[in-house]
Parts: structure tokens; C-alpha cells; sequence
């Protein structure tokens, strides 16, 4: 099976969408052919649209951007919307994994609803998703043994997951918080926003500034 | 100060001839937005300001000086059309990285005292089930951005808009 992985953060490198897709494809890679793709603009080339339409699993991570898909990744779903009307190609399940820098992962819920409402569009099955919370400890949690320690809930829950896109089933959303306390994530986000301000070369007070 | 944020072609704004007042400010497409590219350097490089040169580098500062945002928006999905969904991505700077509890969540802190209005008018072939998606993203984000809902409309055609006072 053809299986597109579909990274949608704008970011170029470490980006915690990434770091899901990668966590995804160790449980895929055998006897499926994982062809990575990763939108960073908001057009899609016609020879990358036409290679996912060879797939018959679509899999898209991206982060949420207040509230919702990110700009760039939903001006490539409306291209892409146009193609697959245009081609008449409907026989490909659709997966979405959306990661917030909130706590509570079902602030995902609403984006993944997009995303099930462009695969009507489409004509194409939606599969299923998955909404992750505290996305901002994902990349820095790449190193922690899968199914141990604050991410333990995440890389469990693969496992359903890529069970369902193995035999392209379509399951509830599922969705998952941080094996952390929302207090403990808060002070840690809090103080990383503090160290990155100051290694700018600016204090802590310039978080603050309004124009 | 009232932003008006639209993704109609200059014709079809046009040919609403909207009754505006002064002090709308009017954000429209003209081709040159750059996307978010998840740097936050609005908070931690520049804070209050994006780091993207182009027309919409200070949409945080515009919404944080305003008490009113009209969006006029096609529909896409269930949600706002991708340049109107661009201008409050690149409006992140309105917002403090800092988080508070706000509805038993997670959300960020304010950077900015004022809490403005929202009114939207979706307007396109909008399905009953991208219409009850549209009107839970309200709710979301309505408490996300901390602001109050005003008005939601759902139009079969932009002109419907014609000869409104804004």
C-alpha cells in the first residue's frame, strides 16, 4: 500500500508535526511504501498532487494555528480539492494527527472536523484523527523511550492508530494529553519562552511590549 | 478603530458600496501576504510585531487597538477562506506567549487590554455541516482570542452585503 505522510507546519526543521510523522512511520514502513511530502508553501507542485494520488492512505500532521488548519496547508487542501474533482479519484482514507501548544488535546477537534469536511469535498473517506495536547514537549521528547515517561500516551495510542490506517478503518477521533500536570507544563512553557527571549539578547519584561 | 477583514476582489468590494465610516480600517487581499512560519519571532525576537516585512507585519497592534472586527469571508470547509485565516495567523502577536485558564483551558494570556466585537459574514455554498462547524469554531475561538461574538451570518452570496453600514 501506498501510504502519503503529509507534514503541514511551515516550520523547515524540528518541527513537532514531524516528530509525529516519524514516531508514525516505524509502526507503517513494513510492506507499505511511506512517500513523504512536506508542504511549507501554499502551492503543491502538479507531479508531488499527482504522486499522492497514486496513494491509497493520506496521512496530514500539522500544528493548529488559532483554532484551525494553518493558512498555507488549507490553500494546498483548496488546490488540491480542485484536483481530486478533476481526476474523479475517490478511493483514498485520509488520516489527520493535529498537535496544539495547548494541554488539552481536544482544543483539536474543530480543525480535524475541517479536515473531515474537505474529504467530503474531495469525495474522499475520512479515516480518522487524532488531536494531541502539549505539542510544544513532542520534539523535545524525542529522545525518551517510546511508551515511557510524559509521552507515553502519545506513542500508546500509535499503535491503535496505525493499526486502523493499516486496514484503512475509519475510528473515532482520539485524543491525548500529556502524561505531565497542566500546571508542571504551563511553568516549564513559561519559563522557556523567558530563556528564549533572553538569548535574543532582550529581557524578560519585552515579552510584554505593546506597540 | 473598526477592522474590516475580506477576501472579495476589489471589483466585488466595490460593488457592495458599503456605507464606511472613518475609522474602519479595511484589510484586503493584495497578493503580496506571506505566511506564518512558526518562528515566534512576534514574541520572542520582536515581541508585539511580526518579523514577516510585508502590509500585514502589524496586525497584532491593529487588533489590539480596535473594538470592533467585521470579517466577511467565503466559507471554506467551515471555516474562514485562506487569506482571512492568513491575516489572523500572521496576528499572533496580539496574544502573549504566556498561558491562562480561561473556560477550564488552556489559552494565552493577553498582551493587550481591549476586548473587541467580532461580527462575521460567511458567505458561499455552505453545507449544514460546515455551517455547525463554523458555529462551534465561533465559540473556540470567540474564547481563544477572549473577545465577544456580535454577529454570525451565513449568506448564499456576498451581495447580501450590499449597502450595509459598517
Amino acid at each position: 500500500m501506498n501510504i502519503a505522510f503529509i507534514n503541514g507546519s511551515p516550520k523547515v526543521k524540528d518541527s513537532a508535526s514531524g516528530q509525529v510523522l516519524t514516531t508514525l512511520s516505524k509502526r507503517l514502513s513494513l510492506g507499505n511504501e511511506i512517500r513523504e511530502y512536506h508542504f511549507l508553501s501554499s502551492q503543491v507542485e502538479a507531479e508531488v498532487l499527482a504522486d499522492i494520488a497514486d496513494c491509497q492512505v493520506m496521512v496530514f500532521a500539522f500544528p493548529l494555528y488559532v483554532d484551525a488548519i494553518p493558512a498555507h496547508l488549507l490553500n494546498c487542501l483548496c488546490q488540491m480539492e480542485t484536483f481530486f474533482k478533476t481526476i474523479h479519484k475517490s478511493d483514498i482514507t485520509v488520516y489527520g494527527l493535529v498537535n496544539c501548544g495547548f494541554y488539552e488535546s481536544n482544543q483539536n477537534a474543530l480543525a480535524l472536523e475541517i479536515l473531515e469536511n474537505w474529504c467530503c469535498h474531495c469525495g474522499l473517506t475520512w479515516g480518522q484523527g487524532m488531536g494531541i495536547g502539549g505539542g510544544g514537549m513532542l520534539s523535545m521528547l524525542a529522545q525518551v523511550p517510546e511508551g515511557k515517561g510524559p509521552n507515553s500516551n502519545f506513542t500508546n495510542s500509535l499503535e491503535s492508530f496505525s493499526d486502523h490506517i493499516k486496514k484503512r478503518e475509519t475510528w473515532e477521533n482520539v485524543y491525548i494529553n500529556p502524561n505531565f500536570p497542566r500546571f508542571a507544563y504551563k511553568l516549564a512553557a513559561e519559563a522557556g519562552w523567558r530563556q528564549m527571549v533572553r538569548r535574543n539578547g532582550l529581557k524578560t519584561r519585552d515579552l510584554f511590549t505593546k506597540k | 478603530m473598526k477592522l474590516l477583514i475580506h477576501d472579495l476582489t476589489t471589483d466585488a468590494f466595490n460593488s457592495l458600496s458599503l456605507g464606511i465610516s472613518e475609522e474602519v480600517k479595511v484589510i484586503s487581499d493584495d497578493g503580496t501576504i506571506k505566511n506564518c512560519i512558526g518562528c515566534f519571532g512576534c514574541w520572542i525576537k520582536t515581541p508585539g510585531a511580526c518579523i514577516l516585512k510585508d502590509h500585514y507585519s502589524d496586525m497584532g497592534e491593529l487588533i489590539g487597538k480596535c473594538d470592533e472586527i467585521i470579517v466577511i469571508s467565503r466559507c471554506t470547509y467551515g471555516w474562514y477562506s485562506p487569506f482571512i485565516k492568513n491575516v489572523f495567523d500572521r496576528s499572533i502577536s496580539y496574544i502573549h506567549p504566556y498561558f491562562v485558564i480561561r473556560n477550564n483551558e488552556m489559552h494565552h494570556k493577553r498582551r493587550y487590554d481591549n476586548q473587541f466585537n467580532l461580527k462575521i459574514y460567511f458567505y458561499g455554498d455552505i453545507s449544514n455541516q460546515e455551517m455547525k462547524t463554523a458555529e462551534k469554531m465561533v465559540d473556540a475561538n470567540i474564547i481563544n482570542l477572549d473577545c465577544k461574538l456580535n454577529k454570525l451570518e451565513f449568506l448564499k452570496d456576498y451581495s447580501s452585503l450590499e449597502g450595509i453600514k459598517l
